[in-house]
């Protein structure tokens, strides 16, 4: 057994030492990795998964202290210096980045990189390193590596460039590939075939991986055993099976129930959420890390503290995941005040909208005929991958981008114009919610300000008190207390900020809200709660959203209808009910498909779609989707636009297929 | 505030800059009033007098002036000028810069070819040539002219500033919000530019000093009898070999400014973008 230890890591603790204190991201942390293993490590951000990598690799900023040792095959890395770890950086383990764009050099060919390495590493002829390139390349299923090889960064998508960084750390046939973070930036189509490729790779090259990664559901896919961290410590570790299906440590039992998964929707359950944020370290603190968000807290949890075997290879620093004498915080379903009928009357009716914009002399079909309409009191969710229009469409409701052609109608009011002709009216009624907090609202303003601008703008109120007093009403609606109101941007965690821009959204009662992804840069259990906000918002004001996400299950719990779309066209559009169920559109089913699932024991059918969506220049004759389909018929796809087939009143999908054969594969 | 006091702290070059730079400023407010001489005053008996002796700690010029008085009066013009300058050219950068850039398209293109022209030519040129058209400099000609001098290189950097945020999401927050274009320029953006702004009108300051010693020396400075430390400079050229101190100190002086301004303008900038 001890031989087949590739790591060891034993007691870590890493401190960084800011301009006042002392901040601990690591501490007393001991993991070990078998070879040919996969270990998960998950966590939300700030609890120093990334250090940890950064401290494998010798990476370390320079005000950050390593204790402790770090044994790779025996040997302690932290006593080399420099020019040992040389020998172990790129050639044995090999590091993979979250942001493949920021990790390649955009002045050198992708060749030039790639042969860089094992010219530098294994003292390779440029013929020969060039082979080893080719080989590698082929390795990740790139196409046509002769070609790719005279390419810059910059002409690649971003999958792609991803799959080069992979390639590259391949290239020495490393002992341990370190991955942070590799999809994050990515499509979940995407995802999905970088997912299955290094899992391939792993079992080709026997490879140990350690996999870092805010989502379950891709640790789950890809890994043996699983490591959760927080605040700098791990909590819990052991096989995925078990950790997944009995957790230990609640906070990972948090975690998991915080997912919005299949069939989990917004008229039965509110989402379970962790209360609070991920809190610096300071050096003297003991006990248990999650004691202060943690609902299965008992006095004791603040002194007595420690890793214990709980199951065979599965530890754990508590056991209080399904402890009994607190009990389990109920998790009710969201009250739905329909007490009065509200008449579901047309909120906004979009009807043939084109956009299309000039990038660099090309035109870019954005939107290419778009067609839908929205009730009151309702969700309409879009999905589809980056650069289908999901966001376009937001911002042309929105007022942010004027359409090329088509009608916008509002309340029988048309406003396919931008901001600058719509009348204030319209613009209270209709807001936008960012995905970006910290960059949606002015980081030089206090919250008061950030608040009491739009009520003073487009409500005119001028009063600075009946401000201030609108403003802590609306504060309190999502959560965050009175003393924010004094506060800027800067000093709040992610969920903060997006909690006030969500209350600006609201501070003057709008009536259609376009949420531009309000989630994606947020944790799962920050993502959590201001989803339920969100629902729970739109329940008791009335007001309707366009709910914009690449994600389907969070679409899936938000919404009401749900919009799929791709290369400024629609797919598929139905209910809720009716899209995330056969029969669906190719399109759909291939994106339900590359969601990686949370439960061990889901094993899902698995439709691949290379590559990323092509670049919408072309006027399309056919089904826009004909080059990337699995269930592509023929000749037909690509010559004729699809007929529209309804398969109830409000269902239906763009496709050449025949009704029946639009089932599950 | 704190962090700033905690970074000063930790800068030892910083602390030495603003120490210098402050102890001109008291000089230049306090100093007339303790010298017992005017800057205009000729000792007949002492002219070319080393320094220390006869009671002028820094010497005298061939008139017999008191080479400390000068030196401590033309500090006072000097610095109300560079400030002015900076200022006025920061001001004026930040009009220019922040409206082209908002606006982008033509005027951006009118903008950027003006600005390449106006500096196609050097500042101090454009300087002397006007000041010497313009005849006998003033404070007030002296300001205005080294402002427009120096106003396109701010404008760039204001113009930068605002670029690196137009792009903002708040920008287009407050667009659908129905804002002005004028107050998300200035209410909306500027401050968040401050850092780069306050950096660039440090770094002016420094290059304000420079020049205006340099247009002194060059003769279109400030004219006699006012002292000018460029022009102490060039009028005591001829008496080098004599009277070394009558150059020297002046030369001591300006470059004490400048290096002074700009071991504070490092810091700032470090403070202001780099920390960040």
């Amino acid at each position: 057994m001890k031989n087949n230890t590739l790591l060891e890591i034993n007691n870590l603790t890493v401190t960084y030492k800011t301009l006042t204190d002392s901040v601990v991201a690591l501490r007393d942390l001991s993991i070990s990795l078998q070879t040919q293993e996969a270990l998960g490590i998950i966590g939300e951000s700030g609890c120093g998964k990334s250090t940890l990598s950064y401290a494998i690799m010798g990476y370390l900023s320079s005000n950050g202290r390593c204790d402790g040792e770090i044994l790779f095959e025996g040997e302690n890395l932290l006593t080399k210096n420099q020019k040992q770890l040389m020998e172990y950086r790129g050639n044995r383990i090999a590091m993979v980045y979250q942001n493949p764009y920021s990790s390649l050099n955009p002045s050198l060919t992708i060749g030039q990189q790639l042969d860089e390495v094992t010219i530098f590493h294994r003292k390779l002829s440029r013929k020969q390193a060039r082979e080893k390139t080719l080989e590698a390349l082929t390795d990740l299923y790139l196409g046509d590596a002769e070609g790719l090889v005279k390419r810059y960064p910059h002409q690649i998508s971003g999958g792609m460039q991803q799959r080069v960084c992979i390639a590259m750390a391949l290239l020495c046939r490393p002992n341990l590939m370190i991955l942070d973070e590799p999809t994050t930036a990515l499509d979940v189509t995407t995802e999905a075939v970088i997912l299955d490729i290094i899992g391939e790779l792993k079992r080709k090259y026997s490879m140990s991986l350690i996999y870092i990664s805010h989502d379950l559901g891709i640790v789950n896919k890809i890994s043996d055993r699983i490591a959760v961290m927080y605040r700098g410590e791990v909590v819990e570790m052991g096989f995925k099976r078990a950790l997944f299906s009995r957790p230990s440590h609640p906070y990972t039992r948090a975690l998991i129930n915080c997912i919005p998964r299949a069939g989990v929707v917004k008229e039965e359950v509110r989402l379970n959420t962790i209360p609070g944020y991920v809190k610096r370290r300071g050096l003297q603190e003991t006990g248990c890390p999650f004691v202060d968000r943690c609902e299965k807290r008992v006095p004791g949890c603040t002194d007595k503290y420690g890793m214990m075997e709980r199951d065979s290879n599965h530890y754990s620093a508590c056991d209080r995941a399904y402890a009994t004498d607190v009990p389990d915080k109920e998790i009710k379903a969201l009250k739905i005040s329909k007490e009065i009928p509200q008449p579901e009357e047309r909120i906004l009716d979009i009807k043939e909208l084109y956009k299309h914009y000039r990038q660099g002399g090309t035109k870019i079909r954005a939107l290419d005929g778009v067609t839908v309409s929205l009730e009151t009191n309702q969700v309409l969710g879009i999905v589809g991958e980056s650069g289908c229009g999901k966001s376009t469409l937001g911002h042309t409701v929105s007022g942010l981008l004027t359409p090329t052609r088509g009608h916008i109608i509002y309340k029988d009011k048309e406003i396919s114009v931008s901001w600058r002709k719509r009348s204030p009216e319209i613009l209270r009624e209709i807001q936008l919610i960012f995905q970006n907090p910290g960059r949606s609202l002015n980081p030089s303003f206090t919250l008061e300000t950030l608040l009491g601008r739009p009520m003073k703008k487009l409500l005119g109120i001028s009063s600075k008190k009946e401000r201030i007093k609108l403003s802590r009403q609306i504060l309190a609606k999502v959560d965050l207390s009175e003393e924010y109101l004094n506060r800027k941007t800067t000093q709040l965690s992610g969920g903060e900020m997006q909690r006030a821009a969500i209350a600006r959204a609201f501070s003057i009662a709008p009536n259609l809200i376009v949420c531009d992804e309000p989630t994606s840069a947020l944790d799962v259990s920050v993502q959590a709660s201001v989803l339920n906000l969100l629902s729970e918002l739109q329940q008791t004001s009335g007001a309707s959203y366009i709910f914009i996400s690449h994600d389907l299950y969070v679409i899936n719990y938000i919404s009401d209808y749900i919009m799929v779309m791709y290369l400024g066209r629609i797919c598929e559009y139905g209910k809720k009910s009716e899209v995330v169920g056969p029969p669906y559109h190719p399109y759909t089913e291939a994106l339900l498909s590359a969601v990686p699932d949370v439960d061990p024991s889901l094993d899902k059918n698995t439709i691949r779609l290379e590559g990323s969506p092509p670049n919408p220049t072309q006027r399309i004759k056919g089904c826009p989707f004909a080059g990337r389909c699995h269930k592509k018929i023929g000749k037909i796809c690509d010559t004729t636009p699809p007929p529209r087939i309804e398969f109830s009143e409000s269902h239906f999908v763009y496709c050449h297929l025949k009704p029946e054969d639009l089932g599950a594969v | 505030m704190k962090n700033f006091l905690l970074l000063l702290k930790q800068n030892p070059r910083a602390i030495l800059g603003l120490s210098i730079l402050l102890l001109w400023i008291l000089l230049a407010l306090l100093g007339p009033s303790l010298l017992p001489y005017s800057f205009s005053q000729m000792d007949m008996d002492n002219q070319i007098s080393r320094p220390g002796l006869n009671g002028h700690l820094l010497g005298t010029d061939a008139l017999g002036r008191d080479i400390l008085t000068r030196i401590v009066y033309g500090s006072r013009s000097i610095l109300t000028i560079a400030l002015m300058t900076s200022l006025f050219s920061s001001l004026a950068g930040i009009l220019i810069g922040f409206t082209a850039g908002y606006f982008g398209g033509f005027w951006d293109t009118l903008f950027l070819r003006i600005m390449d022209i106006v500096m196609a030519i050097p500042p101090l040129v454009l300087s002397m040539v006007v000041l010497g058209i313009l005849g006998d400099s003033t404070i007030a000609s002296l300001t205005i002219i080294v402002s427009i001098a120096y106003t396109p290189a701010t404008a760039r950097v204001a113009r930068g500033a605002l670029l690196s945020c137009k792009g903002s999401e708040y920008v287009d927050a407050a667009r659908i919000r129905g804002e002005s274009d004028f107050y998300i320029m200035f209410v909306e953006i500027l401050p968040n530019t401050l850092g780069p702004i306050i950096v660039e009108i440090t770094a002016r300051f420094a290059y304000s000093i420079m020049m205006i010693a340099s247009l002194g020396f060059l003769g279109v400075g400030l004219q006699p009898p006012t002292p000018d430390w460029g022009m102490m400079v060039i009028e005591n050229k001829s008496i080098i070999r004599e009277a070394p101190w009558a150059v020297l100190y002046p030369s001591l002086a300006i470059a004490s400014l400048v290096i002074a301004i700009s071991l504070f303008s490092d810091f700032i900038s470090k403070v202001m973008i780099h920390e960040k």
